[in-house]
């Protein structure tokens, strides 16, 4: 599932497009530190977090990682969408909680596994 | 092997980070698979950010080869009064800045050591931490780019030759051939000792001359003791000392030191039985070279530590630190090492120009550098020294076919006499000797004592005496040069070059030579 798909699924605001590459969206994964995220992150993985920081958009960058989920309504803030254009990974920001978006984009990516291709 | 390396700086948030993105990049350069730059990035990620949260400042360095990645970050910091605690998932002594931006959740060593395949971390409280991951590349997976072996830094001035092809007989490992009257190295051979050097009558053979660059603040100095004999034959000790500090030197090491600490280790592994004997430790460059290049199957022999320049630079990681090298393998090997960013390799000659003019002012207040000289350990049964190429040599081979019967420990250098032998230093060794009584009434104990620093990449043969990549081609190649040999005359005269009858059949089918350079052949031109 593309970024932008899964955007209008959980219906989160996207603040950045994914960059040329756009690769699917194949697994998320929530988390609240820097060492959690990094240890779970790839090429396939959507980050949803609340951390707002341009130390988080560095992580997505050396994990290859197509996009980002801020949640809790965290704003990023200039440097950090900068930053993340830079870095060709997607942002999305939206006001529910972490667990509620992680929950929904699951279910999202698994009703489009189970469809016939 | 590639060597990269990366400044970190502590406490800077905003770059946090940058380090590992830049060796992503370089990573990527050089093919590193998928797989193995994503637990690269979690290891270096976090390394750098424990430098950033708990350091001053600190280094990241990646060293590539065909199998692996090594990974080493030093910081100079409060270091892990209690390491496995530290450890342990959870645990952590972030600062409530650090966590706000999410770190500090007590994963980052965790995560480390889970991304690698060797982890160690060595540290000590009130100086820093250091922390070493490899990471094997796995069979199958595509491996790094071939990254070319520097070669060695001996410097041949044509200009200065008269041809006396003194040289292609002297080398011990046949690597200069004459060319127009002129020496011409054969840099896959060359195992960069001081054979060549020591030979020329024309002083045609030099290692990088350059200048002393200006020293900075706090610098150590790291020499081979007859370095200071040298200096010592032109002015009293004291003199050449406070020169040294007006320099901008703060302290002067003896390579020495760490010869004695490696020894010693080599002696524990000798005791030890479990590792094959002779123990070989790699206390000179061109001996690790030769065994390497020459004597392959002696490379289990060799003890898997750093050389004791090496094992001295890195004990100063963040340290600006200049060695004075004694031969062109040392040179080389302490500029390919991973410290070149604070470390300066020198000739001696580049300091003695430097120190020279100092000397012949008289200072107002004279303050001499204090100077450790270690203790020699005496010799134990069972253990053998040899120095000079050919006694070397001849003590390698003899190993080879094991007819050295149950010595257990081999202490060869290169340079008859040792590295206070080197025709660089242009010292004599009683000289050294002489220095050595001065020394001693000095009485310094060193704050950083000399260890031995373990080898992240294991010994290994080098490719420059293989006749091609392929083996059945090598073969081949092998017989071609056989039948050439015994077609040519065996007076091993030189004239065509090179130093025997045998290296002129092999450079000949290497299409390395002609066969007319021959006078004996039929079509000599």
């Amino acid at each position: 599932m593309k970024v932008e798909q899964l955007a209008n699924a959980i219906e989160a605001r996207l603040v950045v497009s994914s960059g040329p590459a756009n690769p699917d969206i194949l697994r998320v994964y929530g988390g609240a530190t820097m060492s959690d995220l990094i240890a779970n992150a790839g090429p396939g993985t959507l980050l949803i977090t609340s951390l707002a920081n341009v130390q988080l958009i560095r992580v997505a960058e050396l994990m290859d990682v197509p996009g980002i989920c801020l949640s809790d309504g965290k704003e990023p803030d200039a440097d950090v969408v900068a930053l993340a254009r830079e870095a060709g990974a997607a942002l999305l920001v939206s006001r529910a909680s972490r667990e509620n978006l992680c929950a929904r984009a699951a279910q999202c990516l698994a009703a489009e596994k189970a469809l016939p291709q | 092997m590639i060597t990269l390396s990366f400044r970190i700086a502590g406490g800077d948030f905003d770059s946090a980070g940058l380090a590992a993105r830049k060796l992503k990049e370089q990573l990527s350069k050089l093919g590193v698979d998928a797989s193995v730059l994503r637990r690269a990035m979690i290891a270096a990620y976090e390394a750098e950010m424990n430098v950033v949260i708990h350091a001053r400042t600190g280094t990241l360095w990646a060293r590539v080869d065909e199998t692996k990645l090594d990974l080493e970050v030093a910081d100079e910091g409060p270091g892990i009064p209690d390491v496995a605690l530290a450890l342990q998932e959870g645990w952590s002594t972030a600062s409530e800045q650090a966590r706000q931006m999410g770190f500090g959740a007590g994963l980052g060593l965790p995560n480390i050591r889970r991304s690698s395949d060797h982890f160690q971390i060595e540290t000590r409280v009130g100086r820093g931490t250091r922390i070493r991951s490899t990471i094997l590349f796995g069979t199958g997976s595509p491996s790094a780019a071939q990254a070319p072996v520097s070669a060695i830094p001996l410097m041949v001035d044509a200009d200065r030759c008269r041809g006396c092809r003194r040289c292609i007989f002297a080398c011990p490992v046949g690597a200069i051939r004459a060319r127009d009257r002129r020496p011409v190295l054969r840099e896959h051979l060359c195992i960069g000792c001081t054979a060549c050097i020591e030979e020329c009558p024309d002083s045609a053979f030099d290692i990088p001359r350059a200048p002393l660059p200006v020293v900075p603040a706090d610098a150590l100095l790291l020499a081979p003791r007859g370095l200071l004999a040298a200096l010592f034959g032109i002015r009293p000790p004291e003199q050449v000392l406070s020169a040294l500090r007006e320099l901008g030197f703060t302290e002067v090491r003896l390579l020495e030191e760490w010869e004695e600490s490696l020894l010693a280790e080599a002696r524990r592994e000798a005791a030890a039985r479990e590792l094959p004997l002779p123990r070989i430790p790699p206390l000179c460059p061109p001996i690790t070279a030769v065994i390497e290049s020459r004597f392959p199957s002696l490379i289990p022999n060799l003890c898997v530590f750093h050389s004791p320049a090496e094992a001295a630079c890195e004990e100063f990681p963040l340290r600006p630190v200049f060695l004075v090298a004694a031969c062109p393998g040392q040179y080389g090997e302490c500029s390919r090492s991973s410290l070149t960013e604070r470390l300066t390799v020198v000739s001696p000659a580049a300091l003695k120009a430097a120190i020279r003019p100092l000397l012949d002012v008289q200072p107002a207040v004279r303050l001499p550098l204090g100077v450790a000289v270690p203790h020699r350990a005496s010799p134990q049964p069972g253990e053998l020294a040899a120095s000079g190429a050919r006694s070397v040599l001849r003590v390698l081979s003899r190993a080879e076919t094991g007819a050295l019967g149950r010595a257990a420990l081999l202490e060869l250098r290169f340079c008859a006499g040792g590295c206070s032998a080197s025709p660089l230093l242009g010292s004599q060794p009683e000289l050294t000797d002489m220095w050595q009584t001065v020394a001693v009434t000095a009485g310094v104990t060193p704050q950083v004592p000399a260890g031995v620093a373990a080898r992240a990449m294991p010994f290994a043969q080098r490719p420059g005496l293989r006749l091609d990549a392929a083996m059945g081609e090598a073969i081949r190649k092998l017989s071609r040069i056989d039948g050439e040999t015994r077609s040519l005359p065996g007076r091993d005269c030189g004239s065509c070059g090179a130093p025997s009858c045998a290296a002129f059949a092999e450079d000949v089918v290497m299409g390395r030579a002609a066969r007319a350079d021959c006078p004996f052949t039929e079509n000599h031109r």
